[in-house]
């Protein structure tokens, strides 16, 4: 059985760092084998923002008709989300913030409507990976984005213990995450360990 | 010369908790003798920042789009309330798209040092963040203040105060909150008179 890597690049800088370090763990993560990856550019992807009408809570969809439609059971059926995305003010940049909403729809179902949100087979083993990169060298720096990120990841049944970070400041320039010395090698050490540890648990 | 009190209202959902507690506080500020406006964000046209950087070189953005003149109707008050409610832990992608939009005022400030704010100019400009949340946790607000320091300090603003109240799941509504509303015309009130007795100064 193929492990299924759905993949977001959040930010609207094409080839950045962010999408970088993706490109990097998503690298590692193919080197394995087995493993079907869908890489989405957000920019690309036509999702607009929530508009806040709570109407999921009660059809159990979105009333909005966008790039949604196409991810809404990719979301569902990966075995493995990735969200990259840098920090632009100390927080998610806008685009990533826009899906992270859109998730909504997988709050109410999971919360308001108790509905499964992923198929019992998968329930418990799905894996989440954040990446993000920040221009300033600040340690705080990821502080606002993480608990959003969590929400992202909780909404779609992927706790806590299942989500893995890896998040690189002190790059600002497009390029500048080539010269860092750890980042390359943590993006394939955790694409590498991600895909084994996926391996395992769909018993493989 | 009036007390000049903007409000942005971030929220994507017409006249609900947010904009509600917004309008009382905004309210509050006409009360004690202020002109003050609001901004829809979700009417205005304006995409998220690109990253692309250029700004960086030259203290502008290549979009020309709503986001521009707001700016500019940003750096010309003297009390900027900021308002959003707290999707997945942080402000509105509206808000955040605003927010982002700014790194050309940045740029300005911290590369090309071709904007400056005196000490004096920022205590004379206060900034607010309202908000409102559904959950009841008392860390649910904590993710959005960092984005919303950054707002405050590109545009020469001290962040002065937050009108937050959560629970509102529970409360049913921003009208059901016990002080809520109350406080944010206090609020609005009592800045107003702050930043007119500087002005007296």
């Amino acid at each position: 059985m193929e492990i299924k890597v759905l993949a977001f690049a959040g930010s609207p800088r094409r080839g950045g760092n962010s999408e970088t370090l993706l490109d990097w763990v998503l690298q590692a993560m193919e080197q394995e084998g087995g493993v079907a990856i869908e890489k989405v550019v957000l920019t690309e992807a036509n999702v607009n923002p929530c508009r806040g009408c709570n109407a999921c809570e009660k059809l159990n969809k979105c009333v909005q008709r966008d790039g949604m439609d196409y991810l809404h059971d990719r979301i569902v059926d990966a075995d493995c989300l990735i969200l990259a995305a840098p920090i632009f003010c100390m927080g998610i940049c806008a685009q990533a913030k826009a899906l992270i909403d859109r998730f909504q729809v997988f709050r109410s179902r999971k919360f308001v409507l108790k509905l499964p949100v992923v198929a019992p087979e998968k329930k418990g083993k799905r894996m989440g990976i954040f990446l993000s990169t920040a221009g300033q060298n600040w340690d705080y720096v990821f502080d606002g984005a993480v608990p959003t990120v969590k929400c992202f990841f909780h909404v779609v049944d992927i706790p806590d213990r299942d989500i893995r970070y890896l998040m690189v400041n002190g790059v600002d320039e497009k390029g500048a995450i080539l010269s860092h010395p750890s980042a390359k090698a943590d993006a394939g050490r955790l694409g590498r360990d991600v895909v084994r540890e996926l391996g395992t648990r769909m018993g493989r | 010369m009036p007390v000049r009190v903007l409000g942005l209202s971030g929220s994507p959902h017409r006249h609900g908790n947010t904009e509600t507690l917004l309008d009382a506080f905004l309210e509050g500020t006409r009360e004690a003798g202020a002109v003050a406006e609001k901004v829809i964000l979700r009417d205005l046209a304006y995409s998220p920042c690109r990253g692309c950087n250029a700004c960086h070189k030259t203290g502008n953005c290549i979009v020309s789009d709503d986001a521009i003149p707001l700016f500019d109707r940003i750096l010309s008050s003297d009390c900027l309330a900021v308002a959003s409610p707290i999707y997945s832990m942080g402000i509105t992608a509206e808000l955040k798209g605003l927010i982002d939009r700014a790194q050309f005022l940045w740029a300005r400030k911290f590369i090309l040092k071709t904007m400056y704010f005196s000490d004096d100019h920022i205590r004379k400009h206060k900034g607010l963040f309202i908000s409102t949340a559904g959950l009841s946790w008392d860390n649910v607000f904590d993710a959005a203040f960092p984005a919303v320091t950054a707002f405050f300090n590109t545009l020469g603003f001290e962040y002065y105060d937050n009108i937050i109240a959560n629970d509102m799941d529970r409360y049913g509504g921003i009208r059901g909150h016990p002080t809520a509303l109350a406080e944010a015309g206090e609020k609005g009130r009592s800045v107003v008179g702050v930043i007119a007795r500087l002005h007296g100064e």
